[in-house]
């Protein structure tokens, strides 16, 4: 992966600009790896803090490691910006540092105006006091008086739906109350900044919908989002621009559309770790070396062709191909079948397609000599990403003998424009008419 | 929506890496800027501990005096058995030790206060930002109302052991104010060390234990011996010696080191407010 850090502009101007809220410059952030170290080098950083010395932040000591490093980013009012990256990469740590809770090890952080974080949900909440209590305490802990909680307790309690129950123990509470009203209290602090980590997983389908409205209605009204999200939806839906960080450093910012792309092609190939993809073909010369006498049938080579049956060596979602199975016959074979399983290697190997020959057209009798097998798609219906393909070709009809098989045959598909929400490319075509 | 309410007043706050040490002023302007700030959180939060504590015991206040009571009842038999040898006392001997266990409880409390606040406030600590005075002030509140209702039953054995009280005793909060500040101060001096070195936290308890055995909690001050210069140095006898002179005799028998004690409380509450203030941020970041 090339990594692109992609410096922002660092001058005092924009300090001074009006409109920005909120401004990262240069910030890191260091972590240790070993627990009593972690403790040790704690008990250090405060002695010099006390002291007022510096405490070397820029430099590393044993065990540690940067989980951020060099991260910019301004944000003007009404603007979102969207943090994406795989587990690990530092979005949460980012946020962390944004909304005050960690100090960074390098850098500043600026903020313009109040802050509110819906990373956790009723935070402090007690569980053995009333929803009511826990409202007041809830909202005193973000920052508000009491007569601001006076002026927006009944649109909380409209917002989460728990007219009845607020004066029970927060304890008796559904998980998904308790989401509702910990949202409600995170919204009605009428805030400037919403940080938003991952938290819209909770909750039934029409409270999430309730929450994005109501999300939507925010941003209309000039609040500021920088949300956290490993999947794309959220950011694209929300966002005008993302982040892109990997191992804490930034590898692409710009406009939200652009980044997922890049981060959606990166985790299809990548996915931490490198895979080997085989460029389109694959052949199996040392198999007719070891033929022995039993041997009825070898596959000598698979492919990937286009649909003139030139050899491609990616397919690409929406466009027609071939896989192509060239074998050698060397006895008649009665009840044949080519029976192929592709499964995702981006997406935990989940399994896309499960299909044998003898389903669609019948089994098929094989006499001596060279042959192909030729699966047509008309359309790749398979999505960004790398698949792996499991085949065997079988007679005896049901009896299912296998006569040659290959274990793994890996393959890239690239991906077209609008497809990073669809699980599937479905091929169609649009009509509109009037009546 | 009334948003537009809070759009006039925007604070603004700057994170950096450097020590905000360097600018006192700035620093002490913040840090008063965050009690008043924090004066209605630490209240609702003291409000929702005493309430959560209570709400769920059917003995509720009562816990209050368990530990003192027993103490006092533990070392009036330990007195009348001759296994303990006490000096003469002023008052009847029941009623000595409940209010010195109360005063040695309230400096105890106070102590253990900040501890006790960051370990219960973990969780939100690791969650939101907000003033962490709060989290102090509102233990601060909590070891009040503790020592309020131990009063409480410190006047009713009073009553009933009929001992006279001295009219000094109006002067007596100053006292438990000093003893209260002392405790709380040196907590927080200690609060990096015991969350960052399991070891001093464990250790802790043998001092505390050691400490209590040479504070004249259930015991007049010895005129003689080791224990006499031991218990002569430690900084709470002087305010826990006090407190009992004023509520009893009225003789005050140590009132210098009573004033050097509690003004040497108030740099120390400072210095530890300090040293609270600025190892926040690395304490959390490792408690996460």
């Amino acid at each position: 992966m090339t990594i692109n850090l992609i410096q922002e502009n660092t001058q005092e101007s924009i300090w001074e600009d009006n409109k920005t809220i909120l401004s990262v410059q240069n910030v890191s952030k260091k972590f240790c790896r070993s627990l009593k170290r972690a403790y040790i080098y704690g008990l250090k950083d405060i002695t010099s803090q006390l002291l007022g010395k510096s405490r070397k932040s820029n430099c590393l000591r044993k065990d540690e490691f940067w989980a951020l490093s060099d991260i910019n980013l301004q944000l003007k009012r009404g603007e979102s910006v969207g943090l994406i990256g795989v587990n690990g990469s530092g979005k949460t740590t980012l946020m962390r540092i944004i909304a005050g809770i960690l100090k960074p090890d390098n850098g500043s952080i600026k903020v313009k105006g109040r802050l509110a974080s819906l990373s956790v949900l009723g935070a402090g909440f007690n569980p053995i006091l009333s929803g009511r209590e826990n409202v007041y305490i809830n909202m005193a802990i973000l920052g508000l008086s009491k007569q601001e909680i006076d002026k927006n307790f009944q649109n909380v309690l409209d917002f989460a739906e728990i007219w009845d129950a607020i004066d029970a123990p927060v304890r008796t509470y559904s998980s998904g109350m308790k989401a509702r009203l910990g949202f409600a209290c995170a919204i009605y602090t009428n805030p400037d900044i919403m940080l938003i980590d991952e938290v819209l997983a909770v909750g039934d389908f029409s409270f999430r919908q309730k929450c994005y409205r109501k999300l939507s209605e925010l941003r209309q009204n000039g609040v500021s989002f920088v949300l956290v999200s490993h999947a794309a939806s959220a950011i694209l839906s929300t966002c005008n621009s993302a982040i892109y960080l990997h191992k804490g450093k930034v590898v692409m910012t710009g406009k939200a559309k652009l980044v997922i792309k890049r981060y959606e092609e990166d985790l299809a190939v990548n996915k931490g770790k490198k895979i080997t993809v085989n460029p389109g073909q694959m052949a199996f010369p040392e198999k007719l070396k070891n033929k022995n006498l039993d041997t009825k049938l070898q596959i000598i080579t698979i492919s990937l062709r286009d649909s003139k049956g030139n050899l491609i060596e990616r397919l690409t979602t929406g466009k027609g191909a071939y896989i192509c199975v060239e074998c050698e016959c060397y006895t008649p074979l009665k009840d044949a079948s080519l029976n192929l399983i592709i499964r995702s290697i981006s997406e935990q190997n989940n399994c896309c397609l499960w299909l044998k020959s003898c389903n669609d057209m019948g089994f098929i009798d094989i006499n001596p000599g060279c042959f192909v097998f030729k699966m047509k798609l008309p359309y790749c219906g398979l999505i960004t990403g790398v698949y792996s393909i499991k085949l065997n070709l079988s007679h005896n009809g049901t009896y299912y003998t296998i006569l040659d098989a290959v274990e793994s045959f890996k393959f890239q598909v690239d991906g077209i424009d609008n497809m990073s929400q669809c699980s599937y490319y479905q091929p169609r075509s649009w009509e509109f008419e009037s009546r | 929506m009334p948003n537009k309410l809070f759009k006039k007043n925007k604070p603004e706050i700057i994170y950096t890496v450097e020590s905000e040490i360097r600018h006192p002023w700035r620093l002490l302007g913040e840090m008063l800027g965050d009690v008043i700030a924090s004066r209605e959180l630490a209240w609702r939060l003291l409000v929702r501990n005493i309430k959560a504590q209570y709400r769920q015991s059917f003995l509720g206040i009562f816990w209050a005096l368990i530990p003192p009571a027993l103490t006092a009842i533990g070392c009036t038999f330990a007195s009348n058995a001759g296994i303990i040898n006490i000096g003469n006392t002023d008052i009847p001997y029941p009623a000595y030790v409940m209010l010195g266990t109360t005063l040695w409880q309230t400096f105890l409390d106070a102590f253990n206060g900040p501890g006790i606040a960051f370990k219960s406030s973990r969780s939100l600590l690791t969650q939101i930002k907000f003033p962490h005075e709060a989290i102090i002030i509102s233990q601060l509140g909590q070891t009040f109302f503790n020592l309020l209702v131990k009063l409480i039953f410190v006047v009713l054995i009073f009553l009933v052991f009929q001992v006279p009280v001295s009219w000094m005793i109006i002067f007596s909060p100053f006292t438990f104010l000093s003893l209260i500040l002392l405790g709380t101060a040196i907590g927080l001096l200690l609060i990096p060390i015991t969350n960052l070195i399991k070891d001093v936290a464990n250790s802790l308890q043998v001092v505390i234990l050691v400490w209590f055995f040479i504070t004249p909690v259930a015991f007049p001050v010895p005129n003689e011996g080791i224990m006499s210069i031991m218990v002569k140095l430690n900084p709470v006898t002087p305010l826990l010696v006090t407190a009992r002179e004023l509520v009893t005799t009225g003789e005050i028998s140590y009132s210098v080191a009573f004033v050097l004690v509690s003004l040497l409380s108030l740099l120390m509450l400072l210095i530890g407010w300090l040293v609270f203030r600025l190892s926040m941020p690395f304490l959390i970041e490792r408690v996460s």
